[in-house]
């Protein structure tokens, strides 16, 4: 019943009306979206870690995986301690190093590319789209070096560490073993992998890798199991999944600052809006309250009426501006897709229910708010003053 | 222009010609170390960074452990002088501390004589820099030469990318205020509505009351606007102070020049001048008979 006082209401004023919901529609789609970037790098990249399927990592002490060109010598040693270690299933070494990749043939093609150098068997780091994991003498491309070089499947690839020419640094030939799709690889990053011991061989770096993944046995904690593994080494970092999030985290605090500081700009606007809209509405409505009050309707249902007013405002402003924050956080996204170093599959702004209902729930009950404060003070006013005054 | 290795994946711009190199090198705590290992160069001395210093607690003179990777034997050196870091944005995030050292000091160090990472080159006035890099590069193998304003566009695409989403949010805010001022310009003909229909009867032209709305939309927006360009300057000075001691640097965060408060000023009137017109259009279009109550 409200409510349709209210409809009624509003469609007696429809430019005023639907300037207010374009208002708090554009507001709330700017809060959900700030709610979104607050929370969409932290949550996507935590998913895209626990994809994996390892619980630590292990790298040189005082870095992250892929951070630096740092690696960990003398790793058959470390991997033999680490996998003594009650809790630890399985380890799955990388070495990352940059490599160069020419066409064997005289077409005379080459792309820099990274290099992963992984277990064989291990797709920690890669999904097989096409082909077969790459065996000794093997490397598997991603689809730009494949597009890049024009070569497939069966095809031969001069290899040498990137920076290496002529004479100088070792050098050697691969077949392409398939194609695959990279987790990590950032935006125009070219990637390729190859057995761990080829590539340690062809970057001069033996018995050494950038990286370790550990996957820890059922019923154990990630945490008491990194305690137990450092307890046991002590020069190289094991981090947690849930560690290398908060550190990614820390690097890009600047986006977690911005989304609150819009967020809460965009809640006050929404709220001012809401509010002297009722403000205006109900200094326009002074003398039919009095009358109201005069035939005997109650303060509270008075009260309700002018508040349902915010509430199918803010309602019917709040769905547009979710919706439209869904294609909103879909264009800013498309801008940060080109943040550099972070892996394209990492999102600033993940569509969850969530930040939706949160976006939602916070603009009604601050719209309801605003609209409550002037409906109060209108019904607190003297009836027989308000009457006299309002008289024609 | 810039000379570096291939794989090098960090360029950061230098403004003088030197030859650097970069590597990962552990600073220690000093412990006495009995005798000084082969790789250790004679008269080890090494420049701080002033926030890892501070952290820290060294000061010139004090003697630290420096080895070139974690199960390295550690050499002794000095701190011979702390520095400022300068303010450059690419290295914010960077996790570890920066120290200076002599280029032979950490060429010994490390085992890398007589290699550099990269070096610069400063060029004569009137060079090409584009064919002296094509003319200079099949002389260096395994190098890539660059002017260093590629190397300067190459290592400031995040902060493209962050002005991007600037200008982003900054369109959709735009977008919010002159709904906002839409809105409160509607409210006010409407409540101007009688007044206005009497000075149409009066014989006031609609032209002049036109103009009056839209000069009272446009002066309200500026007012407005320049209320929100004070908030700008304070804001801008909170983000400065926070992000300053945030990063413990002095690079500055938030300028506001006279260019942003001239397109912020133009903006606002300019919305505020289409609001009114807007408002002005609706409420000269009505019979002023009707509005009286006719």
């Amino acid at each position: 019943m409200l409510a349709l006082n209210s409809i009624r209401e509003f469609r007696t004023r429809p430019l005023r009306t639907l300037l207010t919901l374009a208002g708090v529609a554009v507001t709330t789609a700017m809060l959900a979206d700030m709610l979104m970037l607050g929370r969409g790098i932290t949550r996507s990249f935590g998913e895209l870690l626990e994809s994996r399927g390892y619980e630590l990592r292990l790298a040189p002490k005082g870095t992250l995986p892929f951070d630096t060109e740092a690696t960990v010598p003398g790793f058959a040693t470390l991997r033999d301690s680490v996998e003594r270690v009650a809790g630890v299933d399985r380890v799955a070494p990388v070495l990352a190093a940059s490599v160069t990749l020419e066409t064997a043939d005289d077409a005379g093609r080459s792309v820099e590319a990274l290099a992963l150098g992984m277990d064989s068997g291990d797709q920690g780091l890669y999904r097989l789209t096409e082909g077969e994991m790459p065996r000794p003498g093997e490397v598997l491309t991603d689809a730009d070096v494949r597009g890049s070089l024009g070569v497939g499947p069966g095809n031969v690839v001069r290899l040498r560490p990137a920076g290496a020419t002529g004479a100088w640094g070792r050098r050697s030939t691969a077949q392409v073993s398939g194609t695959g799709e990279f987790a990590f690889a950032s935006r125009g990053d070219l990637q390729v992998v190859m057995r761990l011991d080829d590539l340690q061989e062809l970057s001069s770096q033996e018995d050494q890798v950038s990286f370790a993944m550990i996957r820890i046995g059922e019923g154990f904690e990630p945490d008491s199991v990194r305690a137990a593994i450092l307890a046991r080494v002590d020069r190289v970092e094991i981090v947690t999944l849930a560690g290398i999030s908060e550190r990614l985290d820390g690097r890009l605090s600047y986006f977690r600052q911005t989304a609150l500081i819009l967020a809460s700009v965009s809640l006050v606007v929404a709220t001012l809006l809401v509010g002297t809209l009722t403000a205006v509405s109900v200094s326009e409505r002074l003398g039919l309250i009095a009358a109201l009050r005069a035939i005997g309707l109650s303060r509270r249902r008075i009260v309700g009426g002018l508040a349902a007013e915010s509430v199918v405002l803010c309602s019917i402003g709040g769905a547009v501006g979710v919706a439209l924050s869904v294609v909103v956080a879909g264009y800013l996204e498309s801008i940060l897709s080109d943040f550099p170093g972070l892996p394209v599959a990492v999102r600033f702004f993940v569509v969850s229910a969530d930040s939706l209902v949160t976006a939602f729930a916070l603009l009604l009950v601050s719209g309801t708010v605003a609209g409550l404060i002037p409906a109060l003070n209108a019904t607190r006013l003297e009836v027989a003053s308000i009457l006299h005054k309002e008289a024609p | 222009m810039r000379v570096g290795y291939r794989g090098l994946t960090r360029i950061l711009p230098r403004r003088h010609s030197v030859a650097l190199s970069a590597a990962s090198v552990a600073l220690l705590p000093w412990v006495p170390i009995g005798a000084h290992a082969q790789h250790c160069p004679a008269g080890l001395e090494v420049l701080v960074e002033r926030p890892y210093a501070a952290a820290a607690g060294l000061t010139v003179g004090s003697a630290v452990v420096v080895r070139p990777a974690i199960e390295a034997e550690p050499c002794n050196a000095v701190v011979a002088g702390i520095f400022e870091p300068p303010p450059d944005p690419a290295t914010l995030n960077a996790t570890r501390p920066r120290v200076l050292f002599h280029l032979p000091h950490l060429q010994t160090l490390t085992d890398r004589r007589n290699e550099v990472d990269y070096f610069t080159v400063r060029t004569r006035p009137g060079t090409d820099l584009a064919a002296l890099a094509t003319d200079l590069e099949p002389l260096l193998p395994g190098a890539q030469v660059l002017p260093v304003s590629e190397v300067a566009e190459r290592s400031s695409t995040t902060f493209r990318v962050v002005s991007r989403f600037h200008t982003a949010i900054a369109v959709i805010t735009l977008i919010a205020g002159g709904v906002f001022l839409g809105c409160i310009m509607i409210l006010k003909v409407q409540e101007r509505r009688l007044p206005i229909a009497a000075a149409r009867l009066t014989g006031i032209p609609r032209r002049l009351l036109f103009w009056w709305t839209v000069a009272e939309a446009a002066m309200l927006s500026t007012l407005g606007g320049a209320a929100g360009l004070g908030v700008g300057v304070a804001s801008s000075a909170v983000v400065n102070a926070y992000y300053q001691r945030y990063y413990d640097t002095t690079l500055v965060f938030s300028q506001v020049t006279g260019v942003v408060v001239t397109e912020a000023l133009a903006l606002a009137v300019l919305l505020g001048m289409a609001a009114g017109v807007f408002a002005a259009t609706r409420l000269l279009a009505s019979d002023p008979l009707d509005e009286m109550g006719r």
